[in-house]
């Protein structure tokens, strides 16, 4: 069996880890941990919750649900609240309505969650003890884009706001990409006599990361050394051979995650027969997610001689005439040549009202190296 | 620990006693196709099998803290990100008994030089660019230098040539479309072939990008031999990597370089005195 990371001379980051759990426990009188369903929070929870029995303190387990997701996060969010340490548990299970992209359609490329009126299609029952209403005042909510709606990230920053000097434990792991590790350490935190650099201020509470440093294979040993649960779709994913940076369990229908849905009658038919039911587009996605004409907009349709040619197509064939000019407005201040042509096709395609993906504006470097050629050369 | 221009001897006897010092169990050797380093009883995995999950998984569970694992020569692309890079640090992560062994220290500038110092220090400064203070402060780094030198040989090209010189930009611009605008030096440079082939010396033996030329005395890069040299560049390849490959296959610092009167032979030759540049201060900020 692999040993687990070295974090210093002195300990390995399991230890740290545990360490950093206490330290939250001793400091604070309210805290939550976020879950997803996925490995990350999975070990984060697991920590926390052993804790808290140790402890005999009560924690708030939250989760957000998206509706759209696989059942396979559901049961893995339901065993963490319900089978790990119950009597240890405050369930935050939030289903409420809130608004969605959906990059897979044209004719509906939103979804609102949980929407009322529509159970009969909703993916599956509210859970009984599930918050299914907003719990923070309407006339103070926060929305970060009207065009937008009120959206997974303001949902989060509301819920944050109906809390005081509460730590907000999240499994993020810096070591999945510079920009995680970025957002673990750019705002360190002073608690007591002591700096957290583990940490970062989020309002009025904290946002606390006691797993930043684990490595993949840390978490992976962590499941397996104490029989931990989890979600099935790790065992799908890795049978496809698929890579570990696409094993992600998140959403199956926004900007960045509309990949999963290829697999998806394969792993889970029966979720895929009902989000087929739920929203348009999603036979399309099945099919095309990959292509690298499609959504990616990697490879030019060969109908279309430049990347120019074919974002000027998308946009004045765009079939949404409120959100049109969000498109014009934003793509109005880019530059206009092949690269930044390129970047907007794919925005349009996905749908990306709310610039998820954004389109770096600048000179096409392969203009200015084919000017550079022709002087020297 | 990095070793930076060390020959296969060296490596293997600076294996053999860290094997003896401490108390060594299992040997790993990771290592390119190019750039073998046998020893009897390692387990010797080739730099295209690293990623491969029989491969990968295998060694994550056979690796422990008793694992000597012997990176040669692995520095094989830029990007400090990729995938089999990763997978060597993952190997990494599991002991701390390992030798990273270098020809030279970059593929280009020093920034390449990080990736063996993540090797080295369990990536614990992945994000921190090219440091000669914190390199210092965080690893040990043995140097051998492998000082570059490049001599010009002038070879004049006839009227003919410069106009077919001439007449093949302008051609290779405008054919360009869509396609990679490094195509043009690379091809550009072929055009002052065949003057170089007429004042090829029968007597000396001369590296060339490919076989186009005919002459028994010209070999391609890849089909150098160690010790055959020393040989004449009749052109350099364009990606320094291979030319780096070539230094160390040839076991050869000292470069006569055939520079014909085209812009383009200019051109290459300022590209590779600067790279040279660039590894001389390499080596000035390791010592």
């Amino acid at each position: 069996m692999r040993p687990t990371q070295v974090y210093s001379n002195t300990c390995n980051v399991l230890d740290a880890a545990r360490r950093r759990v206490s330290f939250i426990f001793d400091n604070f009188e309210d805290i939550k941990v976020s879950v997803s369903g996925g490995k990350d929070s999975t070990v984060l929870a697991h920590l926390m919750l052993m804790e808290a029995k140790r402890r005999q303190r009560k924690i708030g387990v939250f989760f957000l649900d998206e509706e759209v997701v696989y059942q396979s996060t559901i049961d893995q969010v339901s065993w963490l609240i319900e089978d790990i340490a119950p009597d240890n548990v405050i369930p935050l299970w939030l289903q409420i309505e809130f608004d969605l992209t959906n990059s897979t359609s044209f004719e509906e490329n939103h979804l609102t969650a949980w929407e009322p009126g529509k159970h009969d299609l909703w993916m599956r029952p509210k859970k009984s003890y599930a918050i299914k209403f907003a719990p923070w005042d309407r006339e103070k909510q926060i929305i970060h884009d009207k065009n937008i709606g009120l959206n997974y990230y303001a949902v989060i920053d509301n819920f944050e706001h109906c809390y005081n000097n509460a730590a907000f434990t999240v499994g993020l792991r810096g070591t999945e990409h510079p920009n995680r590790w970025r957002a673990v350490s750019k705002n360190p935190v002073t608690i007591g006599e002591s700096n957290i650099y583990w940490a970062s201020p989020k309002g009025d509470n904290f946002a606390m990361y006691p797993i930043f440093d684990w490595n993949i294979h840390d978490v992976w040993k962590y499941i397996f050394e104490q029989k931990l649960r989890y979600s099935k779709i790790y065992d799908y994913m890795f049978k496809k051979g698929m890579p570990i940076n696409e094993m992600r369990t998140s959403s199956l229908i926004h900007e960045k995650s509309f990949k999963s849905i290829c697999e998806l009658p394969e792993f889970e038919p029966k979720t895929y027969n009902r989000l087929v039911k739920r929203i348009k587009g999603i036979q399309f996605a099945q099919e095309t997610g990959k292509s690298a004409k499609m959504f990616k907009a990697r490879q030019l349709p060969k109908n279309f001689k430049s990347w120019m040619a074919y974002r000027d197509f998308l946009l004045e064939t765009y079939p949404d005439s409120v959100n049109k000019h969000v498109f014009e407005t934003r793509f109005a201040r880019h530059l206009n040549n092949e690269w930044v042509a390129r970047q907007q096709c794919r925005q349009l395609v996905l749908n990306d009202i709310g610039n998820f993906v954004p389109v770096e504006s600048k000179p096409d470097p392969r203009e200015e190296l084919i000017a550079y050629y022709r002087s020297v050369l | 620990m990095i070793y930076l221009g060390y020959s296969e001897v060296d490596k293997k006897n600076i294996i053999a006693d860290y094997r003896a010092e401490h108390g060594i169990t299992k040997l790993v050797v990771l290592y390119p196709q190019s750039f073998p380093l046998p020893i009897d009883d390692a387990d010797a995995v080739e730099y295209a099998e690293i990623i491969m999950y029989r491969t990968f998984y295998r060694l994550l569970q056979e690796i422990n803290g008793d694992t000597l694992i012997v990176v040669n020569e692995c520095l094989r692309t830029q990007n400090r990100y990729d995938l089999t890079y990763n997978c060597i640090r993952n190997f990494l992560n599991q002991t701390r008994h390992q030798l990273v062994f270098q020809y030279l220290p970059q593929i280009d500038t020093a920034e390449d030089f990080m990736i063996l110092f993540d090797f080295a220090t369990g990536s614990k400064w992945k994000r921190e660019g090219f440091s000669a203070e914190l390199i210092r402060q965080n690893a040990v780094v043995r140097v051998n230098p492998q000082a570059i030198a490049i001599n010009q040989i002038c070879v004049p090209t006839t009227e003919k040539t410069k106009g077919k010189y001439a007449s093949e930009k302008e051609k290779l611009f405008a054919g360009l479309g869509a396609g990679d605008p490094h195509t043009l030096p690379r091809n550009l440079y072929l055009v002052g072939g065949a003057d170089k082939a007429a004042a090829v010396d029968p007597f000396k033996k001369y590296v060339a990008r490919n076989k186009r030329l005919k002459l028994d005395n010209i070999v391609t890069y890849d089909n150098v031999n160690e010790g055959d040299g020393p040989y004449t560049v009749i052109e350099f390849p364009h990606r320094f990597i291979e030319f780096g490959d070539f230094v160390k296959r040839a076991n050869q610092t000292q470069f006569d370089v055939m520079i014909a009167d085209l812009k383009i032979d200019q051109w290459y030759l300022e590209r590779y005195q600067q790279w040279k540049e660039r590894i001389d201060a390499t080596y000035a900020s390791l010592q």
